[in-house]
């Protein structure tokens, strides 16, 4: 193919008008469709209401005195049900990786083929100094693409010892298919694993942040409007 | 009763014989029942198999143990009924409360064991490190011991922590290479009773299920009983609404301590803990653990000395830190040191951009000068 980069990116808009839209020299795509969108939100607020319940339960450190308020009660009622919200925003979004646009889809987060690894070097040199351009791509980079996957990790891991510590008090089917997990690690570990990722999710949000800060200033994409919009606005060799 | 007897009489004869009124015993099946939490017309079925049943043959072992087992036998609900639970069992071996000793108690305990059939109540751990010298019993290793009286035996209940999972013998770094009784003992039905010490209850129920099913009570992937241990402490703690209010004990002897408030802040295991303390309680039903005031420490879980402590924090130290750090102060390291860590590179990237100059064509950049170029060659178009 020789088209020029412009050509391509007429012919992309030409394909698909609703999700990218060709100006001269450049393109201004829908990289994150609504479901991530409104996933990646969910999942924000979702850690934000365990993370602040958590905290409590682990360390009760509101003192209510003699006048008894619930507090423990409402907190963990407020836990159980946004573990709920967040346990469908994480299946949901690994359904999107299966069904979703090309930037969404599991390959993003998993550097295998060639050019996701060249990506992938391309980052840490970037990172580590070595390199003055950040990574090429429309979508996420292959470098941030797999801390998602050790997020997803994370999170996985913090669902299913959330869903074994329920199990201690629901009893039942629960506690039938998480209760070999005491056998490997008992129970005091998995309340301290459950802490400890919430400790590690919030360092990952440090990271996630402030990388969206440094390559919207180094490249200008509106990469942090984009995932309020879903659009991105890119030199067309990009796509 | 104690000294040592091949007698085989039925149980209800002994209890006749001791002055035990038919009506004392209808009481005891009642609450037997209750506490193996079956429907009230089980009472009968287990009054008829204990008047028909003979009496049981049981061996009891200690190994490496601090005999508490022992004294939570002996302490059985009431006088009247720790003579029912003794006089259902013909206690052929129990070395700290037969009168005969030596040889002779040894031989007790070697025609049990012929005549099988028997129950064997294990108390302690088993140390198997440098071929069991740890505890050698009549110039026996406490295995080869073990090993002899389960041959035969109808049933296996291991009491306390100890003989069930190791317990404190096998807490790290374990010495002596002490197990639980599961580990070594195989084809002969095992329950185990643990807890630091087990509750009579529980062994005397344990008993009676056997001898009015003819089969051990259903088990937990631990091995234990679920009448007595399918429960959270956490979930039927007398303490549990301050848990939910939100009213904590934060020093001993403090208003909330006082007060009694839940113990959560001062390290209580209640949480990750299954027993029935809380209902069924000790000494008689007078108190527990936490009705005491003091947290539960967990000893009824397996390998409760290390993974339940510290006794006085409520989780585990993180490895590595020292004990007196905690998982909070980890977790604000975490967060602080990458803030800190980014916060350097986002300067160090600034300082680059200074130097090096811009990384990349930006999109806006791009947009001018190819707009720019556009009116040049094809007359302004878009
Ligand atoms: C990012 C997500 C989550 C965070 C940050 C989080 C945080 C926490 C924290 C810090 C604790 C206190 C642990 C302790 O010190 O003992 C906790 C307890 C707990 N969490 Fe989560 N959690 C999350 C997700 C979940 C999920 C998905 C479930 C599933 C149902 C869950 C269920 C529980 C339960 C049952 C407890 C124990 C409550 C108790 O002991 O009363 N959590 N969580
Ligand atoms: S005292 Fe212990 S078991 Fe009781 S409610 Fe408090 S934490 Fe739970």
């Amino acid at each position: 193919m020789t088209t020029t980069p412009r050509e391509r990116a007429e012919a992309a808009a030409r394909e698909d008008p609703l999700q990218v839209v060709a100006t001269a020299g450049c393109v201004t795509v829908r990289v994150w469709q609504l479901p991530v969108r409104v996933i990646h939100w969910t999942i924000f607020s979702s850690v934000v209401v365990l993370s602040l319940t958590g905290f409590y339960i682990g360390t009760p450190y509101l003192s209510v005195g003699s006048d008894p308020r619930f507090v423990m009660g409402w907190a963990r009622a407020a836990h159980n049900l946004a573990a709920f919200v967040f346990i469908a925003a994480i299946v949901a979004r690994i359904i999107w990786a299966f069904s979703g646009n090309k930037w969404s889809r599991w390959d993003q987060f998993i550097p295998i083929s060639k050019a996701r690894r060249e990506n992938a070097w391309a980052g840490f040199k970037y990172y580590t100094f070595l390199s003055r351009t950040p990574p090429a791509g429309a979508g996420h980079n292959a470098l941030a693409g797999s801390t998602y996957l050790v997020v997803l990790v994370m999170f996985l891991v913090q669902i299913f010892t959330g869903l074994a510590l329920l199990s201690l008090e629901s009893g039942g089917a629960l506690a039938s298919i998480s209760g070999w997990v005491f056998a490997v690690l008992p129970i005091p570990w998995i309340r301290f694993v459950h802490h400890l990722i919430m400790w590690m999710t919030w360092g990952f949000v440090i990271h996630h942040v402030y990388s969206a800060v440094l390559m919207d200033t180094e490249e200008k994409t509106g990469l942090i409007s984009s995932i309020f919009t879903g659009w991105k606005r890119l030199p067309a060799d990009r796509l | 009763m104690l000294e040592t007897s091949t007698r085989q009489d039925s149980i209800v004869e002994s209890l006749l014989a001791r002055g035990v009124t038919r009506r004392r015993f209808l009481e005891f099946c009642a609450a037997t029942t209750a506490i193996l939490a079956l429907p009230v017309t089980y009472e009968t079925r287990i009054a008829e198999a204990l008047e028909t049943a003979d009496k049981p043959t049981l061996v009891w072992l200690e190994f490496q143990d601090c005999a508490g087992n022992s004294e939570s036998f002996l302490r059985a609900r009431d006088p009247g009924v720790a003579d029912i639970v003794l006089d259902i069992l013909s206690v052929d071996y129990h070395e700290t409360i037969m009168a005969a000793a030596g040889h002779q108690a040894e031989a007790a305990r070697e025609e049990a064991i012929a005549r099988g059939g028997h129950i064997v109540v294990v108390e302690g751990s088993v140390p198997t490190a440098a071929n069991g010298v740890y505890c050698t019993i009549g110039g026996k290793t406490a295995q080869q011991i073990l090993a002899e009286t389960v041959k035969g035996a109808a049933a296996v209940i291991n009491t306390g922590t100890c003989s069930a999972y190791g317990g404190i013998p096998a807490a790290a770094p374990n010495p002596t290479g002490a197990v639980g009784v599961p580990d070594l003992v195989s084809g002969v039905p095992v329950v185990n009773l643990p807890g630091c010490p087990m509750n009579v209850d529980n062994l005397t129920a344990t008993i009676v299920h056997f001898l009015t099913f003819g089969a051990l009570p259903a088990t937990d992937e631990v091995g234990r009983p679920l009448f007595a241990y399918g429960e959270r402490i956490h979930d039927h703690c007398e303490r549990r609404a301050h848990f939910d209010a939100g009213q904590f004990a934060l020093e001993w002897g403090d208003e909330g301590h006082r007060k009694g408030w839940c113990l959560y802040k001062m390290g209580c295991k209640g949480p990750s803990t299954f027993h029935n303390c809380p209902s069924q309680r000790w000494n008689g039903g007078t108190s527990w653990p936490i009705g005491a005031g003091h947290g539960c420490v967990g000893c009824s879980e397996p390998f409760f000395w290390d993974t339940m402590t510290p006794i006085y924090g409520r989780l585990p130290a993180p490895p590595g830190f020292g004990v007196t750090t905690s998982l909070e102060r980890i977790g604000a390291g975490i967060v602080g040191l990458t803030a800190l860590g980014f916060g350097a590179h986002g300067v160090a990237k600034a300082i680059q951009r200074k130097r090096v100059g811009d990384a990349v064509q930006t999109p806006v950049e791009i947009d001018r000068a190819a707009l720019r170029k556009g009116r040049d060659e094809e007359g302004g178009e878009r």
